[in-house]
């Protein structure tokens, strides 16, 4: 006797989808999973039987076989529990065939209960793009699954639950039109805002044109001039997340097992600092069987901030320059190949010198000349070349620090930048890339044309700051922000020499 | 004072009387082969059920369900495949234990599974 119903696996961030597939035949009493599980998929037959039993169910006597298809897919995580455990049910006719067909997932506790997963997002997305009539899901993740929509979704809390479901005797949720409208993406309060930070005006600015242009940025600094909280307040520059980005975020905080049970779409642009002691796998991704998500997937589409970066381990540093190119990141290990987004805006921090005192007026630097070039070392040329703007943010002055007025507004710089960011989706429709920073050599020709007095200026930029190729491709997508940020069509000498002046932070100067 | 097969011939009457009680069919008894022995061979509808009685005088050491260990269980299906290729019967198979304590009967279905001693096959 044969039962089968469709399931699904997550691998990275998409999920597949998985049949289930069941025969229950004579012989000596055996169950067995096959189709390259995992141990925990494995160990399912322990809570499967138990769950069956202590339901009032018969587990059918004889020699069962589980397979998950396709077999060459390895499978991980528990969510096989519960549709395995209804097609042994269905194989040995103690419930009918389903009249429709619903992805199944759900991990079983001993007594039957259906436990929460990870992942159900990835694989309500899966279940809506292959028109799938609904799908189940543990009812404590049934508003993770009620994001997609015209996907119909039935929250189980039991084996229970699940035959009626099967049976047709159980309704769908009811829709809660408060999550998935897209019209409801309102907007919460800001939490840093950029007038708490006093004074240093020249990074605020440059903060805005990273918010406006998508450029990463280093700060540099002596300890306690700010730099930390400029950063915090990048996130809240940047434009709201739209719906379909939210999800694209709701995706891998639910792969990642992150999603907090009271913010089950995340909103927020992401903001990820993590410490300088992460591990290279904590970085990039990594981990046991199918490699979980690292802090650059985490900060898609949000703000990577690593703080006191020359602390963190070079090889970490250094991974970061391929997702910075590519946008995404691809972990391949013995039998699985993941590819993760890392579409991120990268923000440094890092003191002058390991003291932290070079280039302040009112403390001297104690550091050897070697120790500052060591120091520096750790962040090396191919890495600093992908960041475009550097800016000193030195220590206030006292009267400064007291009698500043209040800047700008987070809301208010948040405007420019929106309609900075506008101007870039309406060239994106002609030329294909949506942010400056993105900008390949064929746009750039179109888009970041200079005038007579620009050319000349940047010939002589050229000869004086050493410029590659590179970095001088790098100076001419800024000033196209620059030029954005005030609605300008062309890019003028002055946006120019903008941009030139955040190729000359003292970093670049000394070292 | 019986001895000890006295013993376990009288669990074993007592044990086939419960079955049948419970609607078990007897189907043969003390099947032997080289590997191992059966104590019952029965039917229970449609499951081929095979059933090792264990006698125990008191209800120590664990009880009689406790003495069915992973070596037995070995045994007990290394015989039952015998029986089964030898019958070429095609049912589904199930392992009961009756454990008989004095007038304490009780039956146990589906006491173990073969993937519960051989965990990997």
């Amino acid at each position: 006797m044969f039962g089968h119903l469709l399931s699904g696996v997550v691998v990275g961030v998409e999920a597949k989808l998985i049949e289930v597939q069941c025969d229950v035949g004579g012989g000596l009493p055996s169950f067995q999973i096959v189709g390259l599980p995992d141990k925990e998929v494995s160990e399912s037959r322990e809570r499967i039987r138990s769950a069956i039993r202590n339901c009032g169910l018969t587990f059918p006597p004889g020699r069962i076989t589980a397979n998950l298809a396709p077999a060459d897919l390895r499978k991980q995580g528990v969510g096989f529990d519960l549709p395995i455990a209804l097609s042994i049910l269905m194989a040995s006719g103690q419930i009918g065939v389903p009249a429709s067909r619903l992805l199944i997932v759900g991990e079983l506790g001993l007594n039957g209960d259906v436990r929460s997963g990870r992942g159900i997002l990835a694989l309500a997305l899966e279940a809506s793009r292959n028109k799938l009539d609904g799908m189940m899901v543990p009812a404590d993740n049934a508003a993770e699954g009620d994001l997609v929509p015209a996907l119909c979704v039935y929250p189980i809390q039991s084996l229970y639950e699940a035959i009626a479901v099967l049976q047709g005797v159980w309704p769908p949720f009811v829709r809660d039109v408060s999550v998935t409208a897209a019209g409801e993406m309102t907007r919460r309060p800001v939490e840093h805002d950029l007038s708490e930070v006093r004074g240093q005006a020249a990074a605020k600015r440059a903060l805005e044109i990273a918010a406006a242009g998508g450029h990463n940025l280093l700060l540099i600094g002596p300890p306690g001039a700010g730099k930390s909280m400029l950063a915090r307040c990048m996130p809240e520059l940047l434009p709201p997340l739209s719906f379909d980005e939210a999800l694209d975020v709701t995706r891998i905080y639910s792969v990642a097992g992150l999603l907090s049970a009271d913010e089950v779409l995340v909103r927020r642009r992401p903001f990820r600092a993590p410490h300088h002691t992460i591990s290279y796998a904590g970085m990039v991704g990594g981990g046991h069987g199918i490699p979980g998500p690292g802090e650059i997937t985490l900060a898609h589409r949000g703000v990577l901030f690593l703080d006191e970066m020359p602390e963190f381990d070079r090889r970490v540093l250094e991974t970061l320059r391929q997702p910075l190119e590519d946008q995404s990141v691809t972990l391949a290990r013995a039998g699985v190949s993941v590819r993760y987004p890392a579409s991120f805006t990268l923000v440094g921090a890092m003191n002058p010198c390991p003291c932290g005192h070079l280039g302040d007026e009112s403390h001297s630097c104690t550091c050897a000349v070697q120790d500052i070039r060591r120091y520096r070392r750790h962040i090396s040329g191919p890495l600093l070349d992908r960041i475009d703007l550097f800016v000193d943010v030195p220590r206030l002055a006292p009267e400064e620090l007291m009698d500043t007025p209040l800047g700008e507004s987070t809301d208010t710089v948040r405007e420019r930048v929106a309609r900075a960011r506008d101007r870039q989706w309406e060239r994106a429709d002609v030329a294909g890339t949506s942010s400056n920073a993105r900008l390949g050599p064929q746009e750039m020709r179109v888009h970041c044309r200079l005038d007579a007095e620009g050319s000349q200026l940047l010939r002589r930029a050229i000869t004086r700051f050493g410029l590659s190729g590179r970095g001088h491709a790098r100076v001419l997508r800024v000033a196209r922000t620059i030029a954005d940020l005030v609605g300008s069509g062309d890019i003028g000498a002055a946006h120019l020499a903008e941009a030139l002046r955040y190729r000359s932070a003292s970093l670049l100067r000394d070292s | 004072m019986m001895d000890q097969a006295e013993v376990g011939a009288a669990a074993e009457e007592e044990a086939c009387r419960v079955l049948r009680a419970e609607g078990y069919l007897i189907v043969a008894r003390n099947w032997r082969t080289r590997f191992g022995e059966i104590d019952i061979v029965a039917r229970d509808g449609e499951v081929l059920v095979f059933v090792e009685v264990k006698a125990r005088s008191s209800s120590g050491y664990g009880g009689a369900e406790g003495a069915v260990g992973r070596a037995k269980q070995r045994r007990i299906i290394a015989a039952a495949k015998a029986f089964l290729a030898a019958s070429r019967c095609e049912l589904a198979a199930r392992f009961d234990v009756v454990a008989v304590e004095g007038n304490d009967v009780r039956l146990l279905r589906d006491a173990f599974q073969v993937d519960d001693v051989w965990p990997s096959s």
